[in-house]
C-alpha cells in the first residue's frame, strides 16, 4: 500500500467517523426515563447515589411510591422531590411551583423543609422502620 | 576499455521485510474491536457517537496540525486513529462531543505533535489526554453519575467507588466472571475484560506490543494487592478484583506498551511493568483517586528514559 492509498484511507476514515460521530449524537438525546433509575444527590458532605429501581421495584424493596411523593395526597401524579423541598437553608419562601397548584393566600404560612432536612427525616425514618438501609451519615454520603 | 556493470552500494537497510507502521496501526484496531463492540453493545448508539468522532477529531488534529506547520501528512500511517480508537476506550458513552474535541487535541497536540511526532512523545498520548480532561471535568468521569440512566440487567455500579466508599465488603458479592463479561458500570472500551484481554494476545502474538511490559505489569498488581488483601482483607481487594475493574487491562495491553513512551530493553520494560502495576494498586489503595492507573502510566512514562538506561543490550561484540 502506498502513501497516496494510505492517505486516502485516512480522508475517508475521518470524514465517515465524523458522520457517524455526528448522526450518533444528533440521534440520541440525552437519555432519560419517566421514572429515574439512579439519582445522584449532590451535596457538600459527599454525593448520595440513590437506587431508585431498587427501592420502587416489586423485585426490589418494594416501597409504595407515595410514601415518598406524599404530595399531592390525590395521586394526581407524582412530584420531584426537589420542586417542593428545596435546597437553600436561608429561603423562607414557599417555592414558586407550589403556585402552579396552589393560590398564594391558601399556603401563605406554611413551613417547608428544605431538601436536606426532608431527605434526612424521610431516608432515616424509613430505613429505621423497616429495620434496613444505612442510617449513619458516611453509609450514604460516599461519592 | 573494458566494459562492466557499476553496482551503486546504498546505505543499509538492503531488505524491507514488508512491515509499516500503517499495518501495525491496523492490527491495534482490529484488536481493540471486541472490546469497543462489547462497549456498543452495553450502551449503544452513544458509544458508536463517542468513538465516531474520538478516531475523526484524532486524524483532524494531526492533519490540522500538518498544514499549519507545513509538514509531510502522515495521517495515513493510522497512530492518530489509533489514539482516537484507544482515547474513545477511556470515556464513558455519555461523554459530550467538546469533551472529545479537547481531549483529542491535548492527546495529539499537546501529547505528540509538539514532541516532533510519531515516536517523539514522551507519555501515551492518549493517556496524557484523558488525564488532563479527567482532572479538568471530573464529574463527566464519574461513571456512577456519567452513566445513571442506563437500564441494565445487572446491578449498575463502578466497583472501584464502592471499593474506595465501603470497602472490600462492598464488592463481595461481585463475581470476577461477571467482571470479565462487562457487568459493570466503566468506560466504552474498558468493560469487557475477555475481549481487551483477547485483543491484547493478539498483539503480543503479532509482536506488535512486548509481554515483558504486560506479564510484568500483571504481576505487579497481583504483588501489591494481594500484601494489601492480606493485611486488611476488610478494607482492600484482591488482585483479580483490581485486573477486572476500571481501566486496568485497558492499561496492561493498550496504554502501558505504547511503543514511544515504553522502554526498548529487557529488564527495563519488566521494571516498567511492574512500577505500573505497583504504582496503580497503591494510588487505588491509599491514594484519593478511585483508579489510579492514568497517573501510575504518566509517572512511569516519565521515568522511561532512566531505567531503559538500566543493563542495555550492547550491540555486537568486543
Amino acid at each position: 500500500m502506498n502513501h497516496k492509498k494510505e492517505l486516502r484511507i485516512a480522508y475517508w476514515l475521518m470524514i465517515i467517523s465524523f458522520i457517524i460521530g455526528v448522526i450518533s449524537y444528533a440521534a440520541c438525546s440525552k437519555q432519560s426515563h419517566e421514572n429515574p433509575l439512579r439519582i445522584m444527590y449532590k451535596t457538600s458532605a459527599g454525593n448520595v447515589l440513590f437506587d431508585h429501581k431498587t427501592h420502587a421495584s416489586d423485585t426490589g424493596y418494594g416501597v409504595v411510591c407515595a410514601d415518598c411523593h406524599h404530595h399531592p395526597e390525590d395521586d394526581s401524579g407524582l412530584t420531584n422531590c426537589n420542586s417542593c423541598h428545596t435546597k437553600d437553608d436561608k429561603n423562607t419562601n414557599l417555592p414558586e411551583s407550589c403556585l402552579d397548584c396552589h393560590d398564594a393566600g391558601d399556603i401563605e404560612g406554611t413551613e417547608m423543609k428544605n431538601s436536606t432536612d426532608a431527605f434526612h427525616d424521610q431516608c432515616i425514618a424509613c430505613h429505621k422502620e423497616s429495620g434496613r438501609g444505612p442510617v449513619e451519615c458516611l453509609q450514604c454520603h460516599v461519592m | 576499455m573494458i566494459k562492466q556493470k557499476k553496482l551503486i552500494v546504498s546505505h543499509a537497510p538492503f531488505i524491507h521485510n514488508g512491515s509499516k507502521i500503517s499495518i501495525k496501526n491496523y492490527h491495534i484496531m482490529l484488536a481493540a474491536l471486541p472490546a469497543l463492540l462489547a462497549g456498543i453493545y452495553y450502551y449503544g448508539i452513544q458509544a458508536v457517537g463517542v468513538i465516531g468522532l474520538s478516531i475523526s477529531f484524532s486524524v483532524f488534529w494531526e492533519l490540522a496540525f500538518n498544514l499549519i506547520a507545513k509538514s509531510e501528512k502522515r495521517i495515513g500511517d493510522g497512530s492518530s486513529a489509533v489514539i482516537g480508537v484507544v482515547f474513545a476506550m477511556m470515556l464513558p458513552a455519555t461523554a459530550p462531543w467538546w469533551i472529545i474535541l479537547i481531549g483529542t487535541f491535548v492527546a495529539i497536540i499537546i501529547g505528540r505533535e509538539i514532541f516532533g511526532g510519531i515516536g517523539s512523545n514522551p507519555f501515551n498520548p492518549a493517556v496524557l489526554g484523558i488525564a488532563i480532561i479527567a482532572l479538568s471535568w471530573k464529574e463527566y468521569f464519574d461513571f456512577n453519575q456519567a452513566l445513571i440512566n442506563f437500564d441494565m440487567d445487572f446491578n449498575m455500579f463502578y466497583p472501584l467507588a464502592a471499593l474506595k466508599s465501603f470497602g472490600a465488603s462492598s464488592i463481595s458479592s461481585i463475581s470476577v466472571f461477571d467482571l470479565m463479561l462487562g457487568k459493570q458500570a466503566g468506560a466504552i472500551g474498558a468493560v469487557f475484560g475477555i475481549g481487551i484481554i483477547i485483543g491484547g494476545l493478539y498483539l503480543i502474538a503479532k509482536g506488535i506490543i512486548r509481554w515483558e511490559i504486560c506479564f510484568s505489569f500483571i504481576a505487579g498488581i497481583f504483588l501489591t494487592s494481594m500484601t494489601f488483601a492480606m493485611f486488611a482483607p476488610t478494607t482492600y481487594a484482591g488482585p483479580f478484583f483490581h485486573l477486572f475493574t476500571g481501566y486496568t487491562l485497558l492499561g496492561i495491553f493498550f496504554l502501558s506498551p505504547e511503543d514511544s513512551s515504553s522502554p526498548v530493553n529487557k529488564m527495563p520494560m519488566i521494571l516498567y511493568g511492574l512500577g505500573c502495576g505497583i504504582l496503580t494498586i497503591l494510588i487505588r489503595n491509599i491514594g484519593v483517586y478511585a483508579d489510579g492507573i492514568l497517573y501510575a502510566i504518566l509517572i512511569m512514562n516519565i521515568i522511561n528514559p532512566l531505567i531503559d538506561k538500566i543493563k542495555p543490550k550492547a550491540f555486537g561484540k568486543v
